[in-house]
């Protein structure tokens, strides 16, 4: 198991010093793009220097990347977004997407569509374990920290505590989960993601487990054919400096990322919890209250990576939702929530971009988790696995239903099983 | 005596045949349900259903050829999929499950058609009228 990971670290000095950990990640992609193994890279750059705007960005030269060098925790850019709409969904150029894990289950979304070539694409998945939104985060640091946000050089999650460090050096550190019993901290949607490790990229990176390094170092997961490749490609030519990593770093990973899941839940079972106090006839007015605040300004739909159509049926020339109507008709998120919900991979774009703050992405995530208990389906994982909706397995062909016992599919997860067996 | 509105999504290759073949074998059924004849069931997604209750249906029924029997070879089994978030949809918004019915009806069951008919008449006559907004 442990040819698959390194620990490494950039063989480069700038890239070592800018990098968060030791700058592998950096050099990686500067030895891909010299080789001419990619034409391009698509990462996140601090716009203007502000840590609290990071925009996608596509970087074509070695030079350029060393800007993009480090993390940003408090920006939410929508990487896979850009990659289809900015840049052709990469049918033009070969690219190297780094992004989270959401990023990257986004990415393999729109690739089960047909959105972005993936061929073209190399994903470089980072360790993550939730960003805070850029308002959220700046109010924070004033109220709680007390320190001016602009003074902030970094800031790290781990293990429950939210650290910052500023320009002049000092370390300052709160409990996670009181900051988010206050409101603030992470983003409500990251708070419940259990998916922390991208093993779904080619490249898995990440600094879990290569902590006790006496030098900074990353630490790397190879997770496919297309990953070792690159990692063997780059090793070879000098870009970074690898070694294996030892049996207790493994263990720690493992162990913080188990962690990181149970807190997860937590946060799960507590945010969840509203929708199953609420009894039948309140549910629907909860959320009919809630939907009268939409401007019907399309933002969700922009936002999300899974509304991949090229004609909108909400679009008012469709006929489906009249034009005019605020607060539109109440199939405008309905609508929108059957079309994404099987799919929906809890990135919480459409929540960060709605004017109205609508809880649509705890609408959506649940309802994704209620259909992955019955599909077994985790979107965004493996590209061979279709949205769960627009298939049938060939297991499934050979159920004979003439009576179509529903109960024993739902409770019995008969259908799961059928679905694996094949 | 309370008229339940339902509407019926039939499959144009099996359902419709049969709600054809009821008919014309003078199959006696209540005229509750208004029928909308489709390509394909699974051409029914669940914001149709939502749309119908909304607009003030009390129920919907949605049918289609047997496994195995779909004129585009797996349709149907789609359908199945829809019709589970659509369960699960409804759930969420307060709406009772039952209301939507998921039948396979071959284009030589034309009494199944005009008792799957009865039956949900009967059951929708039950639960009484949907309430939007006021829990059901």
């Amino acid at each position: 198991m442990s040819e698959n990971m390194y620990i490494a670290r950039s063989s480069h000095k700038d890239a070592r010093e800018r990098g968060e950990y030791g700058g592998a990640v950096t050099s990686i992609l500067q030895g891909a793009l010299e080789t001419g193994k990619i034409d391009g890279v698509v990462t996140v750059r601090a716009k203007n220097g502000s840590r609290y705007a990071g925009v996608p960005v596509l970087i074509t030269t070695p030079e350029e990347l060393i800007e993009t060098a480090g993390s940003l925790h408090c920006s939410t850019p929508n990487i896979s977004r850009f990659v289809k709409e900015y840049l052709d969904g990469a049918s033009t150029m070969k690219l190297a997407v780094v992004g989270k894990p959401c990023d990257i289950r986004a990415i393999i979304e729109l690739q089960k569509r047909e959105r972005i070539d993936a061929d073209n694409v190399i994903l470089i998945g980072l360790n993550c374990t939730g960003t805070m939104s850029p308002t959220t985060a700046k109010r924070m640091f004033i109220e709680e920290f007390e320190v001016d946000p602009d003074s902030i050089m970094r800031e790290d999650i781990d293990e429950g505590m939210l650290t910052v460090v500023l320009r002049d050096g000092t370390k300052k550190s709160r409990d996670l989960t009181e900051l988010e019993e206050k409101g603030y901290g992470r983003r409500e949607n990251c708070r419940r993601c259990d998916i922390n490790i991208p093993r779904m990229a080619d490249l898995a990176c990440g600094k879990w487990g290569a902590e006790d390094e006496e030098k900074k170092s990353t630490f790397i997961e190879i997770c496919s054919e297309k990953g070792k490749n690159l990692m063997d490609e780059t090793i070879e030519k000098g870009f970074i400096e690898v070694k294996e990593p030892h049996k207790e770093s493994l263990q720690r990973r493992k162990k913080k990322d188990e962690a990181e899941i149970e807190r997860a839940e937590k946060w799960k079972t507590r945010d969840f919890r509203i929708f199953q106090e609420l009894n039948q006839p309140e549910r629907l007015n909860y959320w009919i209250g809630e939907f009268n605040k939409c401007i019907k300004c399309y933002g969700c739909r922009d936002a999300c990576p899974i509304c991949h159509c090229k004609e909108c049926i909400l679009e008012a020339k469709r006929g489906f939702v009249d034009k005019g109507e605020i607060p539109p008709d109440i199939m405008f998120p309905l609508t929108r929530l059957s079309h994404v919900a099987d799919s929906c991979v809890n990135c919480g774009q459409c929540q960060d971009v709605c004017p109205m703050e609508l809880p649509l992405s705890l609408l959506c995530s649940f309802l994704n988790r209620e259909l992955a208990a019955i599909f077994g389906y985790t979107p965004g994982i493996d590209i061979e696995e279709r949205p769960p909706l627009t298939t049938a397995s060939e297991g499934e062909l050979q159920i004979q239903d003439t009576f179509l016992d529903i109960p024993s599919i739902t409770e019995n997860g008969e259908l799961n099983r059928l679905l694996h067996k094949c | 005596m309370y008229e339940p509105k339902i509407i019926g999504f039939l499959c144009n290759w099996c359902s419709y045949a049969a709600a054809d073949l009821a008919g014309t074998s003078r199959i006696q059924y209540p005229s509750n349900l208004k029928a909308i004849r489709v390509m394909c069931s699974s051409r029914v997604d669940p914001e149709h259903v939502l749309r119908a209750f909304i607009n003030g249906m009390d129920g919907v029924l949605i049918a289609g050829c047997h496994p195995g029997d779909c004129h585009y070879i797996s349709g149907n089994y789609k359908t199945k999929r829809k019709y589970l978030l659509l369960q699960k949809m409804l759930e969420q918004f307060g709406i009772n499950p039952d209301r939507v019915r998921l039948e396979w009806c071959s284009s030589a069951e034309g009494g199944k058609f005009a008792q799957v008919v009865t039956e949900m008449t009967e059951d929708l006559r039950k639960l009484g009228p949907v309430k939007i907004g006021e829990g059901d």
